[in-house]
């Protein structure tokens, strides 16, 4: 994957304050004409998913670096909402036509991104604001940066309109405890969170079948990362483990019972978790009974 | 009575521009109106700076507001600036304003007919139109049948006539009969041109392209292929203003009869013997014959709550302006139909209208039924969705495949992969408005993108029959919340056969 990454060549670009979400649609459609006239070819486009993501201000700048690492690597159009709660009531938007050009072939890869300032009482109205903007029949991705306000109305609506929902449980206050709020029978879950325990699941995995009678884990590494962990490994079991917990930026070091495991070697970017997380379709009971199973 | 068989003309032959109509007048009843203004006049303008208007041509708008030639015409003005497609060009405007004429008249008072007739002679004198006419109908349903009336009765023994008559075509069966009759009493069916602007599109003409132009369509284009059919005509407009009209008639009425039956007709139909009305119609009224009554639990209802729309809080149904606070109006539709004949034996079409939807989107979808083996584990295709071909009238008209193909990169791992395909980009010229397409089509005497009689009372008589199934039940309206995809009864219809709209 990483042999084709390249930044975008070729920009059209729209923007606009205080717009209707019809001037939005608009927009797309003209800039893909535009291009496609400039491209001298038919116009032609291939796509998988929406790409939305949900951006509180305190994580504009991560999620921007995010989301230019991912690259040509899935096709899509991305919608990046920066609520603005506190504002007059509005939208200000922008909206990019990207096109990636692939190493040694005639050929781009086009991403549009649309980004949408909600400010004042638009925060509130999320989905229908992005209900039009959707590609149509396609699969729709929700990152969710921070803590996602589960069970309340506005955090609820967003849910409902995608397909999987993705977040990063390391950026929330309250874990353990909040995992068991997650709304599995909603949209499917993906946590990053989760994805960065798997170079460590792999580890202790080859340790079967004696891990099979673990009583204790001792884990030096994030809270949530720690969490999941352990309750992974009481589900997958079907046993009481006992936690240890050495707060740490990253996962460093795990014992079994007193005996330390080998470090993995990966250490993947977050352009590349969130990537996996949008290779997943379906449910993944997995994390799901460790996540129910990491409470206690 | 009967039309002169017209007489192509020998010049336009190799010059690329094969439908230039005859010589004719073409008179707007309801020209102060909202579609005048909105639709009929900006695509005059449209028409006139294409050149597809005869050079000999007259426009007479007719409506009781009390306005001068000139009044009228800066009207149309305002109109053509506000709503045309294209750039406003001053010497196309008056080329079409020299041409314009207006009267004020009150259809019941005959005499103004008189003097309607009058004018009209004039005009012929003048910038020798021949005695053709097209009328237009602009006007609200109880207007309809004396002006059907005066003009039939005030033919001229030359030249053609050709009445354009907009919806609604009736209120229900017996009305749609009665209407017919009244019609047929002054003017042959070759002669009325009934207008259902969903036709005048290019995607909707498309899918006949699509269908019968492609010789890889059409073979599993049938039960043995096709899992099912949806389609959808969402609005996420609320009544604007024509509360009045829409209390009585209800989606059912307002698109359900016309619109979205028509989509059904022509994505169901046989292919016809040839692209001429007559047998484009036939094929079009077979389809609708062959559905059946849909049960009454294969049809959902529902009426919009309050919520929000782009971002705006919206009211519920019954407190916007005109409605009564209990109404009983239905705002939305889902129906699963059945077309019973070799083609389409059990394949459902699922059909959902609506007000204060999600989205704007009209889209026909064609699910096909899933490979039969496919031959890779399961874990590599968890994410494949069968193949799905999605017509999209609006608001981008194009088509879209979904197909699932191998994701680049270490073992064998399938997911889906929209194609998608505007038209747009893809001829470099820009799409025609459906009314300026029916205007020309209507001048020519080409009614093929117009209903004929018996297509809409096979409409009447299926709407009829759900209809009479409401009488029995009373849903607690509102039920669904404006700005979602509308109760949660039409997600059912759809889940109850193991299936599901497209959620987006
Ligand atoms: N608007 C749309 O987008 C739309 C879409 C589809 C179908 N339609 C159909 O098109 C027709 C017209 O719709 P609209 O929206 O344009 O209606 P509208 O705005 O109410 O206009 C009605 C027109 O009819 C004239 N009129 C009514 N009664 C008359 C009478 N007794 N004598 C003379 N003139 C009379 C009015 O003129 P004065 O007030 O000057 O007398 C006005 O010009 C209706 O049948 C409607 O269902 C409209």
């Amino acid at each position: 994957m990483a042999a084709t990454l390249s930044t975008a060549v070729h920009t059209v670009e729209w923007s606009g304050e205080d717009v209707e979400v019809g001037d939005v649609v608009r927009a797309l459609c003209q800039l893909r004409e535009e291009s496609a006239h400039e491209a001298e070819g038919p116009n032609l486009r291939t796509s998988v998913m929406t790409h939305l993501a949900w951006v509180p201000s305190e994580w504009e700048e991560a999620a921007v670096g995010t989301l230019a690492g991912l690259g040509e690597r899935h096709p899509s159009r991305g919608i990046l909402l920066f609520p603005e709660p506190d504002g007059d009531d509005g939208i200000d938007a922008k909206v990019s036509m990207l096109a990636f050009p692939l190493r040694e072939q005639r050929r781009h890869i086009a991403a549009e991104v649309v980004e949408l300032r909600l400010r004042g009482q638009t925060s509130r109205a999320a989905p229908s604001i992005v209900n039009p903007l959707l590609v149509p029949g396609l699969p729709v991705f929700l990152r969710w940066r921070g803590r996602p306000p589960f069970g309340d109305h506005e955090g609820d609506q967003l849910i409902d309109v995608c397909d999987r929902l993705i977040y990063d449980s390391n950026e929330w206050p309250d874990v353990p405890q909040v995992y068991a709020e997650l709304p599995f029978d909603r949209a499917a879950c993906s946590d990053i969170a989760w994805r960065r325990t798997e170079p460590w699941r792999g580890v202790l995995a080859r340790l079967w079948p004696d891990v099979g009678e673990a009583r204790s884990l001792r884990v030096r590494g994030p809270l949530a990362e720690t969490s999941l962990l352990v309750g992974w490994l009481r589900s997958r079991l079907e046993r009481e483990v006992e936690l240890e917990h050495d707060d740490a930026d990253e996962l460093t070091e795990i014992d079994v019972d007193g005996h330390a495991c080998a470090a993995p070697r990966e250490h993947p970017s977050s352009s590349d978790l969130l990537s996996a997380e949008l290779d997943q379709f379906g449910r993944d009971s997995v994390y799901e009974a460790a996540a129910r199973r990491a409470v206690g | 009575m009967t039309e002169a068989p017209a007489v192509e003309n020998p010049l336009l032959e190799g010059l690329g521009q094969r439908r230039t109509p005859e010589p004719c007048v073409l008179v707007v009843f309801g020209a102060s109106g909202d579609l005048t203004h909105r639709k009929i006049i900006p695509a005059l303008y449209a028409l006139a700076l294409r050149k597809l208007l005869p050079e000999k041509f007259a426009i007479v708008g007719a409506a009781r507001s009390e306005w001068t030639d000139d009044e009228f015409r800066d009207q149309m003005e305002h109109a053509v600036r506000e709503f045309g497609r294209d750039d406003f060009k001053q010497d196309v405007w008056d080329w079409l304003a020299q041409a314009t004429r207006y009267i004020s008249l009150d259809f019941a008072d005959e005499t103004k007919e008189n003097d309607l007739a009058g004018l009209l002679n004039e005009i012929d004198e003048e910038r020798g139109t021949r005695g053709n006419r097209v009328y237009y109908l602009a006007v609200p349903p109880q207007a309809m049948p004396t002006i059907v009336r005066e003009v039939g009765e005030r033919r001229k023994s030359e030249g053609w006539v050709r009445l354009i008559v907009e919806k609604p075509f009736g209120h229900d069966l017996a009305s749609a009969r009665e209407l017919t009759a009244l019609l047929s009493e002054h003017f042959t069916e070759e002669e009325v041109f009934r207008i259902d602007h969903y036709l005048g599109k290019e995607t909707v003409q498309n899918m006949l392209a699509l269908r019968f132009a492609n010789g890889i369509f059409e073979p599993i284009w049938n039960r043995q292929f096709v899992d099912h059919i949806q389609i959808t005509v969402a609005e996420t407009l609320g009544v604007e203003g024509r509360a009045a009209y829409y209390e009585h008639s209800g989606a059912i009425r307002d698109i359900f009869q016309n619109h979205a039956l028509q989509l059904v007709a022509l994505t169901a139909m046989e292919p016809p013997i040839d692209f001429t009305a007559e047998s484009v119609r036939n094929e079009k009224v077979k389809v609708l014959k062959a559905i059946r009554t849909p049960a009454p639990e294969h049809v959902v209802r529902g009426q919009y709550g309050p919520g929000y729309i782009e971002g705006k809080e919206v009211p519920l149904y019954r407190e916007e302006e005109g409605v009564d606070p209990a109404s009983m109006t239905e705002t939305f539709v889902a129906a699963k139909l059945l077309v019973d004949n070799w083609r389409w034996a059990d394949t459902p079409i699922y059909l959902r209208i609506g007000k204060r939807l999600a989205r704007r989107e009209t889209t026909i979808g064609i699910q096909f039924k899933r490979a039969p083996h496919p031959p890779f584990e399961d874990a590599t295709t968890e994410e494949l969705q069968p193949n799905m071909l999605l017509v999209h009238v609006q608001p981008d008209e194009g088509v879209s495949l979904a197909i699932g193909a191998k994701v680049p990169g270490q073992g064998m791992r399938i997911r889906t992969v929209h194609m998608d395909f505007l038209y747009g980009g893809a001829f470099r010229t820009e799409l025609p408005e459906a009314y300026e397409r029916l205007l020309l089509d209507a001048m020519l005497g080409d009614q093929t993108l117009f209903t004929r009689s018996d297509e809409v009372e096979e409409q009447w008589a299926l709407v009829d029959a759900i209809v009479s199934g409401w009488a029995r039940d009373r849903p607690a309206f509102p039920n669904y919340a404006a700005g979602t995809w509308g109760p949660a009864g039409s997600d059912e219809l759809t889940r109850r056969d193991g299936r599901a709209w497209l959620r987006h």
